[in-house]
């Protein structure tokens, strides 16, 4: 297998984005990204589109992206792991290049969530598990499945209220640092036990919203990469996946994520490096209670003292790891093809120092870790980068 | 950059649009493999399936055994009473459960495998607690046409 580094990336404005259409949308991304890597179309050997594609009007979202960006003839493949579906095309695009079949693939993760209403939205956000066994007999939705989590969580390790509520506010601050942020101020703790309850223990503040965005990322061989000249690439060392069970009712427990756990052993395990190495982190906060699992289960700390590691500001920026400076899902938005990509986008820039005061992460080793999930724990990406 | 300026600054680009011609998705799920469940719930009684090669049981259930490669399952009748592992009310509903009051999502222990059910008859959620004992019964939703799974808290009110 080859060496394969990030050598451009792009992102749009997340956010409710009546202004334009997904393949509007997609060429934000797509354009900033090849401008970011000094390419254009024709370097570009294969581009892969991530798209969940469940609540536009394009069903068949790659091949329109692929054409409004000038990629037509560039065999698109058109990639959906539910929430992970930016990792997945990503995951994709490493491979290809690492396998040699091309030397330099283009990943684009995009979403239109806001061209239904609310109602339809949680109707098919709630089929992301098993619509026969559960949506279709007790209406689950997708934050009534992360509630599940934190109602457990809550009752086997005595994460308050209070603790989960933390995590937003962590992330509103940067997220009001953020430009391309759907969520642009900071809130109180107050704020968000005030919210109004979508499933409870879960109220409006602890969830993800639903939102329009675009992420890209450009990859390349080392060889390409010699060629090109490019001054600062990210290197990929390692891509951990895994999977768990469709039925919510036949998971170990409801405590923590099997397939944030295995994911994450994988790719330490390839990049060797132990959790402690991780200097910045986005980790997969569509709801608070998914941000202190994601502590817990990557191993940043130990199992159930999720709610002590906010509380204690670790993962923060002067913690032990600084997690979700770009907002996260909960500041940022959650444009579900485009996430994984925008944790990318993040990071690259945060191992590149390009980021504003107040927003940077110090670094003295280099190391960043993605983590992405689709569904509740249904898809785990872990990816691990350095510069 | 189409961005509305607010106090609290939020994305919201809400341009001209127009109407995508509607379309319309309704499926018709078989269920020839798992009859007995949906026959047995109006009776108020919950299958699973085991398989008779290796003995693993499934719920849902399933007519395929996976692990041996038998499709030789028989089907057993689930125990009445459970012990409750979490649980939610949901308040932000979906199509299709809009007009019903907010619901409780639960999960409960039954025998060895775990149930999915509507936790019925609590005013305050708050005053459930995991570990508490459930009685299982079934329930005709009207609305739906369906019969589904519905606790009940056994010793206590809330």
């Amino acid at each position: 297998m080859r060496r394969v580094g990030i050598i451009g990336v792009g992102q749009s404005v997340f956010g409710v984005r009546g202004d334009v259409t997904i393949q509007e949308l997609a060429w934000e991304a797509v354009g900033e990204a090849l401008e970011d890597a000094g390419l254009t179309q024709r370097d570009i050997d294969i581009s892969i589109v991530g798209s969940a594609g469940t609540r536009t009007y394009e069903l068949y979202p790659a091949v329109p992206v692929n054409e409004y960006s000038g990629f037509s003839e560039k065999g698109p493949l058109r990639v959906e792991a539910a929430c992970a579906t930016g990792s997945a095309a990503l995951a994709v695009a490493y491979n290809m290049v690492a396998s040699g079949f091309v030397n330099i693939a283009l990943a684009i993760g995009v979403e239109k969530m806001n061209e239904v209403d609310t109602a339809t939205s949680l109707a098919v956000g709630g089929r992301g598990g098993n619509y026969l066994w559960e949506y279709h007999f007790y209406g689950t939705t997708f934050p009534a499945y992360y509630a599940l989590y934190a109602t457990a969580h809550m009752a086997n390790f005595g994460t308050t209220e209070e603790q989960l509520a933390l995590v937003r506010v962590k992330n509103q601050k940067y997220a009001a640092r953020n430009p391309k942020a759907q969520f642009q101020f900071e809130v109180t703790v107050e704020d968000v036990l005030k919210s109004r309850p979508v499933a409870w223990p879960l109220k409006l503040y602890d969830c993800s919203a639903i939102t329009d965005g675009a992420a890209a990322a450009i990859v390349a061989s080392e060889d390409a990469i010699k060629k090109l000249h490019i001054d600062i690439p990210v290197w990929i060392e390692a891509i951990g996946y895994a999977s768990d069970t469709s039925n919510i009712t036949r998971r170990e427990d409801y405590v923590s994520l099997k397939a944030t756990k295995i994911a994450a052993q994988m790719a330490y395990k390839k990049a060797g490096i132990e959790p402690r190495d991780v200097e910045v982190a986005e980790v997969h906060d569509c709801f608070t209670i998914a941000e202190i699992m994601a502590y817990e289960d990557l191993g940043f700390v130990e199992k159930g003292k999720g709610g002590k590691f906010i509380e204690e500001e670790q993962s923060d920026i002067g913690g032990k790891v600084a997690v979700n400076l770009s907002g996260g899902l909960l500041g940022k938005g959650h444009p579900l093809g485009a996430t994984g990509l925008a944790m990318i986008y993040e990071l690259v820039k945060q191992l590149r120092e390009e980021r504003e005061r107040g927003r940077q992460a110090p670094l003295k080793r280099y190391i960043a870790l993605a983590h992405n999930i689709g569904g509740t724990g249904h898809y785990g990406y872990v990816t691990i980068l350095r510069r | 950059m189409a961005e509305k300026k607010t106090s609290r600054k939020t994305v919201k680009a809400e341009g001209p649009t127009i109407d995508s011609v509607p379309i319309v998705y309704r499926h018709k799920i078989p269920i020839s493999k798992t009859v007995k469940y949906w026959d047995g719930l109006k009776e108020g009684k919950i299958y699973a399936t085991r398989c008779r090669s290796c003995g693993a049981v499934y719920y849902p259930p399933q007519a395929d055994c996976p692990y041996c490669g038998s499709s030789d399952v028989e089907w057993i009748e689930l125990p009445g009473e459970g012990i409750l592992e979490t649980f939610t009310r949901v308040y932000s509903r979906p199509q299709g459960y809009e007009e019903f009051e907010p619901y409780i999502i639960a999960i409960a222990r039954v025998g060895n495998v775990r149930v999915m059910g509507w936790l019925i008859n609590v005013k305050d959620e708050r005053c459930v607690k995991i570990g508490d004992e459930v009685i299982l019964s079934t329930t005709y939703i009207e609305k739906h046409n369906k019969y589904i799974i519905t606790f009940q808290l056994k010793n206590k009110q809330c």
